[in-house]
């Protein structure tokens, strides 16, 4: 498929996975235009040997890591925006509890946690396309993984009871 | 009460939930003779579902035309010309004009043999440890004769690291790597907004060379080598930035 084929039959992908990231339309879709406008203007750097949608979510990834930099001083305001309820449109009853409290679970994630559960997840990527991605060592993010879940599953009331003294409370 | 896992780490169960056909059969296999796991692996498989039901749906929306404009765009373009490999070898030409050649000795600033392996190289090293958050370094800038004296008789020259505090970093240590001619330095350095730059050292019995910028999605690098040294400043950072570090790298390097 041509380069351009490509970049635009992967938009949909990385809208999801950057709304999820970001928790914010708006915020996903300027993330989004940016890693488009990146990926094209180093069209000329694109191989063709590897998945281009790896490619992209990499520079998706150093956007949203440059964008944390940036924004930094004002997190504190940031973390007060709401969080977009059309997500959850449609749902009703038990499953809308269930998935309101998984998305509200994910806000309190960190982003490095959030971010890589998301590639294996949503993106269903492998342990070695996700690692790539993120730019870290497959050992780093299967542990990434594994406190994600975690935190996870705490937050959404399956904690495991503890059986070993001292693992309380850590 | 949910039953204890004995068999694997959560670690080593994400790895092989997330790995291979071959991966996810040994973990079913494991699962089947442990409780513990089966509980975790069926509780993993809803938050996953979860997740995809949650935010799966974004990608059937319509599209922005913000967004589809970006390519729209592109189309009507000519593409930009290829370049052959990664390398864009163009910015020592704009260092020219910046006046860089002042202060170049008499380095020859003309585009000209690639050397794609070193910024290759000092590049992924940056990568790998530049996100470290414990381990960015073996030796700490703290242990500065110690690590000068080390780099410096493993590459069997002396390397001494250069001062980058009028740009801001500081050195916050470095490590041995394997190298070609030699093994390799790699030294560490650090803003006070926590953005890190790498610097490779190693030795080269190639010719010489004229500066020259590489640059990957994420990732840049001006490289040069003089004296039978290969150097190779990478980063993410804007181009000036990393220009101007590598101005100071420079001269810290050769005017010892």
């Amino acid at each position: 498929m041509p380069f351009l084929d490509e970049i635009e039959a992967a938009i949909p992908g990385l809208r999801a996975y950057a709304r999820a990231l970001l928790r914010d339309r708006e915020a996903a879709d300027d993330l989004v235009q940016d890693t488009l406008e990146a990926a094209i203007a180093r069209q000329g750097q694109w191989r063709g040997d590897g998945s281009l949608r790896g490619w992209l979510c990499r520079i998706l990834l150093n956007r949203f890591r440059d964008g944390l930099r940036r924004r930094r001083p004002t997190a504190t305001v940031l973390a007060l925006v709401p969080e977009p309820l059309d997500l959850l449109a449609g749902r009703r009853g038990d499953d809308r509890l269930a998935l309101a409290e998984v998305h509200a679970a994910m806000g309190k994630l960190p982003d490095d946690q959030r971010a890589a559960l998301l590639l294996v997840a949503l993106e269903g990527m492998s342990l070695a396309e996700a690692a790539a991605a993120l730019g870290c060592a497959e050992g780093t993010l299967a542990s990434r993984l594994g406190r994600a879940r975690a935190t996870l599953r705490q937050l959404t009331g399956r904690a495991p009871v503890s059986h070993r003294p001292g693992k309380v409370g850590e | 009460m949910m039953p204890e896992r004995r068999s694997i780490t959560t670690e080593e169960a994400q790895a092989l939930r997330h790995g291979s056909a071959e991966d996810r059969a040994r973990l079913a296999a494991l699962a089947a003779e442990d409780a513990g796991l089966t509980d975790d692996l069926a509780d993993w498989d809803r938050q996953d579902a979860a997740l995809v039901t949650l935010y799966s749906p974004v990608a059937e929306e319509p599209l922005p035309d913000r967004l589809l404009n970006m390519v729209r765009i592109a189309r009507q373009s000519p593409p930009p010309r290829p370049t052959p490999v990664l390398w864009r070898l163009a910015a020592a030409v704009a260092l020219l004009s910046l006046g860089f050649a002042a202060g170049w000795g008499g380095a020859r600033l003309v585009p000209g043999a690639a050397m794609p392996m070193l910024a290759q190289a000092a590049m992924a090293s940056y990568s790998t440890y530049a996100v470290e958050v414990r381990h960015p370094v073996e030796v700490g800038a703290e242990d500065e004769a110690h690590l000068v004296q080390w780099l410096s008789k493993r590459l069997g020259t002396p390397i001494r690291p250069p001062d980058l505090a009028s740009e801001g970093f500081t050195l916050i240590g470095g490590r041995l790597l394997p190298g070609d001619a030699s093994p390799a330095a790699l030294l560490m350095y650090e803003d006070d907004l926590g953005r890190r730059v790498a610097l490779y050292i190693t030795r080269s019995e190639g010719a010489e060379s004229e500066l020259a910028f590489a640059e990957e999605p994420g990732r840049q690098a001006f490289w040069w080598v003089e004296d039978g040294l290969a150097c190779a400043l990478a980063g993410d950072l804007p181009r000036e930035t990393l220009r101007r570090l590598t101005i100071s790298a420079y001269h810290g390097l050769t005017e010892a």
